[in-house]
């Protein structure tokens, strides 16, 4: 007994240390923002994983006084999850224009004040009033990107692969890796057809099946983020996915490259929101507002390797970052891109039946 | 014919540890990179290894994820030992298998459920959710793994034990603590360490429960693989792998000492 006793006191002794070891790191957060942690100032942010430059966090913490509390997510879904069920309090958070839609649906946003965002006015107004959140009521972009293709020099020549048709050829045999999307497969494969990635109509999707069953001989695989590596191991010549990994990749293997197909694209965005249940809505305004004065946002799109919606950053990027049309597609390649909409869900279900009897064909 | 038997016993067994440990060795190693991904060994750096260091957050992460493995395994261990105490009292063996059924199916059901069930239970009482409802949730999930692992112990202690305290002139409170207790230790023990490891490596519970600026390493870890998960987890988890390999060393040595100890003590009653 007096041994059991003992050993549970040691085990709270043990976790009282690690407890004051954890707030003792907390406060070396806070500190480097010079302010202690007893500010009552907060800001709740939901993001990605590493997706800002934690630097920035703190000289927004030191700036504005606010103490920021930050924590990840890995999916649209999963935060969607915690933000519907309530229990937690976010001020911020990051969805993609298909959650946006969603997320407005469902009443989860609160309608933005854009008189309270005057940095509005450094933004693009390519990327403004957009489709899927007219007039910026209830969003505004963080970064942007698009599909394409990253070739590696070693196996394909930059005029062989031009337009989304030209992965078709019998030359590309077993060398494709495809991104395991069910709209992404289908919007680039709607794209060759000439069609909207965001059809309803049930003959364009059984065409664009069709014409992805006829890929199939092409097809190296179907996979997530391990294509990233595969493709700077020089694995497979030719890889489809966004323009955010394919950044990264580039970073890894100079022998790859990427194009946006002629035909145009699908043209993806992740968007800064407040939901509805936020707090603190005078620091989520001074967030917005502080991520987007253009030398914060272009040392955050310097660190994330995305493309921003900032016209004013994109100046004050080295221009070996904003020539690439690539990354950076002039206004007359912009014109043919598309911004995928929320589907019903019956009509989720059919993009996602049909995308697996393609990948079924394939197996 | 018995040594080539356990010769080929001796070979099975390498493999099997091999298969075990080659993935964890291979995972080290590159926590030795100079490059950035598991590709490619490019040259020995300890530049992981800083970064890890420097980045207050994931150490912070780092030891509340203990902090909560050890209150919650603690708690759950006194709350599941006296669980199979209540148990093993039951006379009604119909009520007893109820019971005992009603504990596996908690071990069982996957984790999704569970961790979903809390989140909607801890938002219906409004409570915020953070380090207490991490810390809740962990302890209800870790305490049927100590029952289960207190109750053999007990089902396998005689009865004349208690019979003779009691005879003896012990009340139940020291029948309790100077019979039954130091018989179940191991049992308790191992129910402990079971509920450690579980309460360490949960995901899919924890991020149902996890919020306000509160996260465990299984949920941060997920939550980066977005932008690919940095060689700086594999410097991270080379640490973790050391410090549980001291633990085990410094309890084998500890056990040796006790051992010896007793081995002695009956010497000198013998002698």
């Amino acid at each position: 007994m007096k041994r059991l006793l003992y050993a549970a006191i040691a085990v709270l002794i043990v976790a009282g240390l690690l407890a004051l070891g954890a707030n003792h790191f907390e406060k070396e957060q806070s500190a480097a923002t010079g302010k202690a942690g007893s500010s009552t100032k907060v800001l709740n942010i939901y993001n990605w994983g590493a997706y800002i430059d934690p630097n920035l966090i703190a000289k927004f913490e030191k700036q504005t006084g606010y103490k920021v509390n930050y924590d990840t997510f890995d999916s649209n879904e999963a935060m969607l999850t915690k933000i519907q069920q309530g229990g937690t309090s976010y001020d911020i958070t990051v969805p993609s224009e298909y959650t946006v839609q969603k997320m407005k649906q469902l009443g989860l946003l609160h309608k933005l004040d854009l008189n309270k965002i005057p940095t509005l006015k450094y933004y693009d107004k390519n990327f403004l009033n957009l489709a899927f959140d007219p007039h910026n009521q209830y969003s505004v972009p963080y970064f942007w990107g698009t599909l394409g293709i990253t070739y590696n020099d070693k196996y394909v020549k930059p005029e062989q692969i031009q337009t989304w048709n030209d992965l078709w050829k019998p030359e590309f045999r077993d060398s494709i890796m495809l991104t395991d999307d069910a709209r992404d497969v289908f919007g680039f494969a709607l794209i060759s057809l000439n069609k909207s990635v965001n059809t309803t109509n049930n003959g364009d999707l059984m065409a664009a099946k069709g014409k992805l069953d006829a890929l199939a001989p092409n097809i190296k695989a179907i996979a997530a983020d391990e294509i990233k590596m595969y493709m700077a191991q020089d694995q497979a010549p030719l890889a489809v996915g966004y323009s955010g990994d394919a950044s990264e990749m580039i970073a890894e293997n100079s022998h790859l490259h990427y194009v946006i197909p002629k035909d145009g694209t699908n043209l993806w965005f992740d968007n800064l929101v407040i939901p509805k249940n936020a707090k603190h809505l005078k620091a989520a305004y001074a967030f917005i507002n502080f991520i987007n004065e253009p030398k914060n946002a272009a040392q955050n799109a310097e660190y994330i390797g995305y493309s921003t919606p900032n016209a004013a950053a994109k100046k004050l990027l080295p221009k070996a970052i904003t020539a690439q049309t690539n990354f950076y597609p002039t206004d007359e390649m912009m014109k043919k891109f598309q911004v995928y909409t929320n589907l019903s869900q019956a009509k989720t279900e059919e993009y996602n039946d049909l995308y697996l009897e393609f990948k079924m064909v394939h197996r | 014919m018995v040594e080539k038997q356990s010769r080929w016993a001796n070979l099975y067994l390498i493999i099997i540890f091999i298969v075990l440990y080659l993935p964890i060795f291979y995972l080290i190693f590159y926590s030795f990179n100079a490059g950035e991904y598991m590709q490619n060994f490019s040259g020995f750096s300890l530049k992981h290894y800083g970064e890890l260091f420097a980045d207050n957050r994931m150490l912070q992460i780092v030891l509340n994820t203990f902090v909560v493995a050890l209150l919650s395994s603690l708690l759950a261990t006194i709350i599941g030992t006296f669980g199979a105490l209540g148990i093993y009292g039951v006379k009604n063996p119909l009520m007893k298998n109820v019971l005992l059924s009603l504990n596996n199916i908690l071990l069982v059901s996957p984790d999704v459920i569970i961790g979903a069930s809390f989140l909607i239970f801890f938002t219906l009482l409004g409570l915020g959710l953070g380090f207490g409802s991490v810390l809740m949730s962990h302890i209800a999930f870790s305490i049927p793994i100590v029952v289960l692992m207190v109750l053999p112990k007990l089902n396998e202690m005689s009865t004349t034990l208690v019979d003779a305290a009691q005879d003896l002139g012990a009340n139940s409170w020291q029948v309790l603590t100077r019979v039954i207790l130091p018989y179940l230790a191991p049992g308790i023990y191992a129910g402990f360490f079971m509920a450690f490891t579980y309460s360490l490596d949960d995901f899919a519970v924890t991020f149902f429960v996890t919020g306000n600026g509160f996260s465990t390493l299984a949920v941060e870890i997920y939550s980066r693989a977005r932008q690919g998960v940095s060689l700086e987890i594999n410097a991270l988890s080379a640490l973790m792998f050391i410090i549980s390999l001291l633990l085990v060393t410094g309890y084998f040595f500890i056990n040796q000492y006790n051992l010896k100890r007793k081995k002695q003590y009956k010497k000198g009653r013998n002698g």
